[in-house]
């Protein structure tokens, strides 16, 4: 299970290094979304507990999963979604005014 | 059982990540970001998190893979 | 040789955040065991996390609806209203039919995890988008102007602000009651036995509230990329 938290350690440098080194805005909006669920990967993992049980008390259940992080996971997402949804809608808004995604491109022409 | 799947779900989700950033066609990028949520929700899923592998499903699957085609039809396809 | 540069500085990022991250599952659940243990006698719902995200938590989840609210004026007002032809590719009749018969079914599962929120995993905001997903439907089988006669913007974004006034209007309720804004579980609410629809105080509310306001916003989202020329 440790190896886990190597993987989002791994996820999380995967979508800075997108960001950080890619020229293509819709590469850049990927990597962004790459970092958020990793992100959201790591709060949901943090709140297992081993042998527990999804936080639904119906039945005789007596170990818990931990309930907070799944709730800020799941506004997380929908948070990510909305603000993927923005990028969206301006890197369509950048592409009409100087019909290039490559940033380096669009910083040239802006001057 | 249950270990090796987990295992093979972690690599499954590293790879798809490491190719829907190194891949050069967009369209086939956010394909490769679907395979990320999919394999994300069935990991939440042995985490015993239902609701938050419904919403990933939902949200990432459906929604933004949504949004992401359209942005692609409205712009170019290639990097 | 900039592409070396950021390979390094992100495995040695990678390794710190391991570091920092390995103790995070042995951190003692001190809150929510309180929540495990009085959530069902304080808010009447049996699955935890909408009890948080939508009792104990509910004004956060107020922001958190105006987040894609706001993300929803934004992009209908980024982008132009002009009408143009995107994706003209028409399916076959099959797909039409098809899809006509899915979504009676898509709706049902959409209101089914809306209303039983707080009984089975789901809530308001996975409903909303499932709901969503049948005007997206509309708009990517059949072509835009179908999608906006069947629903047009104004009812969407009319939608919406009822779902955003029916939550604050559900939340000043707990006010009333004599508690504090958005308090369904301590204002005395009829909490009923845990288990049944009708139990849980305001949550059912707030989850239908929610599903709306999700469903629409997200909608109009969708609607507004699409119709930008």
């Amino acid at each position: 299970m440790e190896l886990t938290y190597l993987v989002i350690a791994i996820l999380i440098c995967v979508g800075l290094y997108a960001i950080a080194s890619k020229r293509n805005l819709l590469k850049i909006v990927i990597g962004i979304n790459i970092l958020e669920s990793a992100v959201i990967f790591l709060f949901v993992f943090s709140s297992y507990r081993p042998g527990g049980t999804v936080p639904i008390i119906s039945g005789n259940h007596e170990l818990f999963v931990d309930p907070v992080p799944q709730a800020l996971a799941l506004t997380a997402i929908v948070i990510g979604a909305s603000t993927t949804a923005l990028m969206l809608g301006l890197v369509i808004e950048l592409y009409k005014r100087y019909d290039t995604l490559n940033i380096t491109e669009i910083r040239k022409m802006r001057g | 059982m249950e270990q090796i799947l987990y295992y093979l779900l972690l690599i499954i989700l590293l790879g798809s990540s490491i190719f829907a950033i190194a891949t050069k066609n967009l369209l086939i990028s956010v394909i490769t970001l679907t395979v990320f949520s999919g394999s994300l929700v069935m990991l939440y899923v042995f985490l015993q998190a239902p609701d938050v592998a419904l919403a990933e499903i939902v949200i990432s699957g459906g929604i933004t893979t949504g949004l992401f085609i359209v942005t692609i039809s409205k712009t170019e396809g290639l990097e | 040789m900039r592409k070396l540069y950021c390979l390094i500085l992100a495995i040695l990022l990678a390794s710190m955040f391991f570091m920092a991250f390995s103790g995070l599952q042995e951190v003692d659940m001190e809150l929510s065991n309180f929540y495990l243990e009085t959530g069902v006698e304080e808010t009447g719902a049996i699955n935890m996390v909408t009890a948080i995200l939508f009792d104990y938590r509910g004004f956060d989840t107020l922001g958190e609806a105006t987040v894609i609210f706001a993300a929803a004026t934004i992009i209908s007002f980024l982008l132009p209203k002009k009408q143009t032809t995107m994706l003209k590719d028409d399916f076959s009749l099959l797909v039409h039919k098809s899809i006509k018969s899915v979504i009676p079914i898509v709706f049902i599962l959409g209101v089914y995890l809306v209303v039983f929120g707080h009984l089975s995993p789901g809530g308001g905001f996975t409903g909303g988008v499932i709901l969503a997903v049948i005007a997206i439907l509309w708009t990517v089988v059949f072509d835009l102007e179908y999608s906006e006669s069947k629903l047009s913007y104004s009812t969407k974004s009319l939608i919406e602000d009822l779902g955003a006034l029916a939550f604050v209007i559900i939340g000043l309720f707990g006010m009333i009651a004599g508690s504090t804004f958005l308090a369904s579980g301590q204002a005395g609410f009829y909490l009923g036995t845990p288990g049944e629809i009708l139990s849980g105080g305001a949550i059912p509310y707030l989850n239908m509230a929610v599903g709306a306001k999700v469903g629409a916003g997200l909608a109009i989202i969708f609607n507004s990329l699409i119709k930008g020329e």
